[in-house]
């Protein structure tokens, strides 16, 4: 049992900062109208590899939204959640002030952390060896500074935590900042997640099989895995009495999460163990299986992935599934990005009414069973009063958050 | 709008130590005593390293520990955890992993995952024709909450699964987390603490970083506790100590290099964390024994960090300083920090429960305090 009355928390601001798009309500509209964000990789030379796509934030320019960071002074991943965290904060109206003087931070998730610095910092390895290593990089290569870099451009004092639990990390991210602010550890906090398209993740998902040769296809009978993609998200959440009291727009009342691991298999989703979080999600939400009105799902586009989620849901939902889509379609895999970029597509879900769609599909493949509303091609307009998040990780790490109309 | 509730404790029923010390509290003791010397073996994969020392596990075969079977592709940062993690569920006893799989889990500090690991591949990525062809079982255990993952798998922990990246601050990071998942009910039990590993690219990164003082040592190790807010009525007889309060924030946006620190400056973030870890565990200033101090062998942090406990507490209590002896351990240190305190109280009985106070603090400006409560 709580040790504290726990308090309601609502989402009222986003920040987004991705391949189709800078700003939420540029996002939504990129995925309302189903708009695919991959494009020829411009970060690093492509050429050896077969498929040389990536979703890309080209025109991300730091000091174009950042106030107090030095953009030479931090990595890309910070940069990209310092920024997503900076608009959000924008997103919301409140007075910048009344965050940095009070007890707030920010949990940032991560997959591959300050990957871009990495790479940088192995090409002084190979050219000039161990003792040639820039220290200027070396000191942006932790991954807190993920967190550290939304602390320092908010000027906030409280958490800097940055979570590197993979795919999921920033469900993850979302979900501990909600435990913050409801037992009023914390009285405001930016959640959401970083990462960057670089040299390594692009090989190891091609050395692993999982790279599709042009486009990802979630759900598609012909479906061949991911592509790369890059990002930042952050979402800003505040206790429900204090967003009233200032009349803030509420995008979403977080209802609750769990978090689970599959402790099976470092790589092999696992359908039990996805099903269980499911069910804790929903007990821990107070909601039912029939309430949700709409599933934003992990749907990477492997040929694993996307049936076992289906399996899962089929296990908590039986033959009722809700439409489930997959915005990694147009966004690619955002990694560590992924779960917070799901978490704002869902808040605008709820705000304007309408599914995200699954985009580039062809054909449904039929051996995921019937009845399986991927919401293909554009977004669909709907009523939406209660939505499911889906982040799933190398690890075995699961998390779904649960996110309601607030009424 | 935040409460400073006082915080319920969680008991800390057992521990996994290890160190360039060896295996367990025990060793480590005996080394902050004076009784043992620290060891001077060359490091992993020696040849390539700075001018420095190094403090690595002595002679760590993860084989030794775990077998063959299933370590393959296990790095050297996975493998410590691994058997930290074995040690401190063996130490305790036999409800250690807890009754339900589901509510057991991991909070784990390492922040930047295998360093060596990651370089490993990143050279191959950068050198071979055909980088796709990368080896995919170091892929997929290159990614920094591997070790978490694996010890889940090793142990069928399936309950939340966090690894926690906060510079030097980590492990502290991974306390508070831990506490706050079971305050809410995530949790019952979960396996706590930090590992990092020794290589000649992390001894590289801390010798360009500047930051160490010159003869500083880089170290490496894991320690994991085993922790829980409801222990069985054995573990109550056998339990090391109690977790009281933990409080990190960040203080690094006014810049280290400012002389007017200020209420924003990092002296004060630490020495107002102690305040408040104070407050929310009922513990006054002069009831604290002993600091067990985090920033040893750092140009700048070393006297700062003093200066806090004296500005917080009115006073420098005794000191535990395992970096002395472990060299620098990054976002283990503060798990290392806990071990050096219970190490320190170990065979050492007292009338009453002693109070230690952990510190950490970071150039990146982060800060953070744990108030530990000794059980004998």
């Amino acid at each position: 049992m709580p040790d504290t009355p726990l308090r309601r928390v609502v989402i009222t601001g986003l920040g987004a900062v991705s391949p189709v798009g800078i700003g939420a309500e540029v996002f939504a509209g990129a995925v309302r109208a189903g708009r695919v964000g991959i494009e020829p990789i411009r970060s690093f030379d492509a050429s050896p590899f077969p498929s040389r796509n990536a979703a890309e934030v080209n025109d991300f320019e730091p000091a174009e939204i950042l106030r107090r960071l030095d953009p030479d002074r931090w990595g890309r991943s910070g940069l990209l959640a310092a920024a997503a965290a900076r608009l959000a904060v924008e997103d919301s109206g409140i007075e910048p002030e009344v965050l940095s003087s009070s007890r707030s931070g920010s949990i940032m998730g991560t997959t591959s952390g300050e990957s871009a610095v990495g790479q940088s910092l192995g090409g002084q390895w190979l050219t000039q060896g161990l003792k040639g290593l820039e220290p200027r990089l070396v000191g942006q290569m932790p991954a807190s500074q993920i967190a550290n870099a939304v602390n320092a451009e908010l000027g906030l004092s409280g958490d800097a935590q940055t979570i590197p639990t993979a795919c999921s990390a920033s469900n993850y991210a979302l979900g501990y900042a909600f435990d913050m602010v409801r037992s009023g550890e914390a009285d405001f906090m930016l959640a959401g997640g970083a990462d960057v398209v670089n040299r390594l993740t692009h090989s190891g998902f091609y050395a692993l099989g999982a790279m599709a040769a042009d486009l990802p296809r979630p759900f598609d009978a012909n479906r061949g895995g991911i592509v790369t993609g890059e990002g930042g998200a952050a979402l800003l959440l505040e206790p429900l009495d204090h967003a009233l009291a200032r009349g803030a727009r509420i995008y979403a009342e977080v209802l609750g999460y769990a978090a689970n691991c599959d402790a099976e298999h470092m790589v092999h989703p696992d359908a039990t163990s996805i099903a269980a979080c499911i069910r804790a999600a929903h007990r821990n939400a107070g909601v039912t299986p029939e309430q949700i009105d709409y599933i934003c799902a992990h749907g990477t586009g492997t040929p694993t992935n996307d049936s076992t989620e289906v399996n899962a849901v089929r296990q908590v939902f039986g033959d009722r599934l809700p439409p489930i889509s997959s915005i990694k379609s147009m966004l690619g895999h955002t990694m560590g990005a992924a779960s917070g970029f799901g978490a704002i597509a869902s808040c605008k879900a709820l705000e304007q009414g309408f599914l995200p769609p699954t985009a580039n599909l062809v054909e449904i493949d039929p051996e995921l069973g019937p009845g399986v509303d991927v919401v293909p091609g554009r977004g669909r307009d709907a009523r939406v009063e209660i939505v499911q998040n889906h982040g799933f990780a190398f690890g075995g790490n699961n998390v779904i958050t649960i996110l309601g109309r607030y009424s | 709008m935040t409460t400073a509730a006082p915080v319920r404790p969680l008991t800390v029923v057992s521990a996994g130590v290890v160190s360039s010390a060896g295996y367990g509290l025990a060793p480590l003791a005996a080394l902050l005593d004076g009784e043992a010397a620290a060891g001077t073996d060359a490091g992993p994969g020696a040849g390539d390293y700075p001018p420095r020392p190094v403090r690595p596990v002595p002679g760590f075969k993860l084989a030794d520990h775990l077998g063959r079977k299933g370590i393959k592709y296990l790095d050297r940062l996975t493998g410590l955890s691994l058997v930290a993690c074995k040690q401190a569920l063996e130490s305790a006893g036999p409800d250690g992993a807890g009754a339900e799989p589901a509510r057991t889990g991991v909070v784990l500090a390492t922040n930047t995952g295998s360093i060596a690991g990651y370089t490993d591949l990143l050279y191959d990525t950068l050198t071979l024709d055909k980088p796709q062809l990368i080896n995919p079982g170091k892929f997929s255990n290159s990614v920094m909450n591997v070790s978490a993952g694996q010890m889940a798998i090793r142990h069928g922990f399936k309950g939340l699964n966090a690894t926690v990246a906060g510079g030097r601050s980590a492990s502290l990071y991974a306390f508070r987390h831990a506490r706050m998942a079971m305050s809410v009910g995530h949790a019952d039990r979960l396996l706590v603490g930090g590992s990092e590993e020794l290589s000649a690219p992390t001894a590289w990164a801390w010798h360009h970083a500047g930051t160490l003082s010159e003869r500083a040592p880089v170290g490496e190790g894991s320690a994991v506790f085993v922790v829980t807010s409801d222990p069985t009525a054995e573990e109550q007889e056998t339990a090391l100590a109690d977790l009281l309060a933990c409080e990190v924030g960040y203080n690094g946006w006014a810049g280290l290099n400012q002389r007017q620190e200020g209420r924003r400056g990092l002296t004060h973030g630490l020495a107002a964390a102690i305040t408040r870890v104070l407050e929310r565990s009922a513990v006054r200033a002069e009831d604290v024994d002993v600091v067990s101090l985090g920033a040893t062998h750092h140009l700048g942090l070393e006297r700062l960090e003093e200066r806090a406990v004296r500005l917080a507490l009115g006073h420098l209590p005794q000191q535990v300083r395992v970096g002395e002896v472990l060299g620098e351990t990054y976002s283990a240190s503060g798990a290392m920090q806990l071990a050096g305190l219970l190490a320190h109280w170990r065979g050492k009985p007292s009338e009453r429960p002693r109070v230690g106070l952990v510190t950490s603090v970071g150039h990146d400006g982060n800060a953070g305090a744990l108030i530990v409560r000794s059980r004998v």
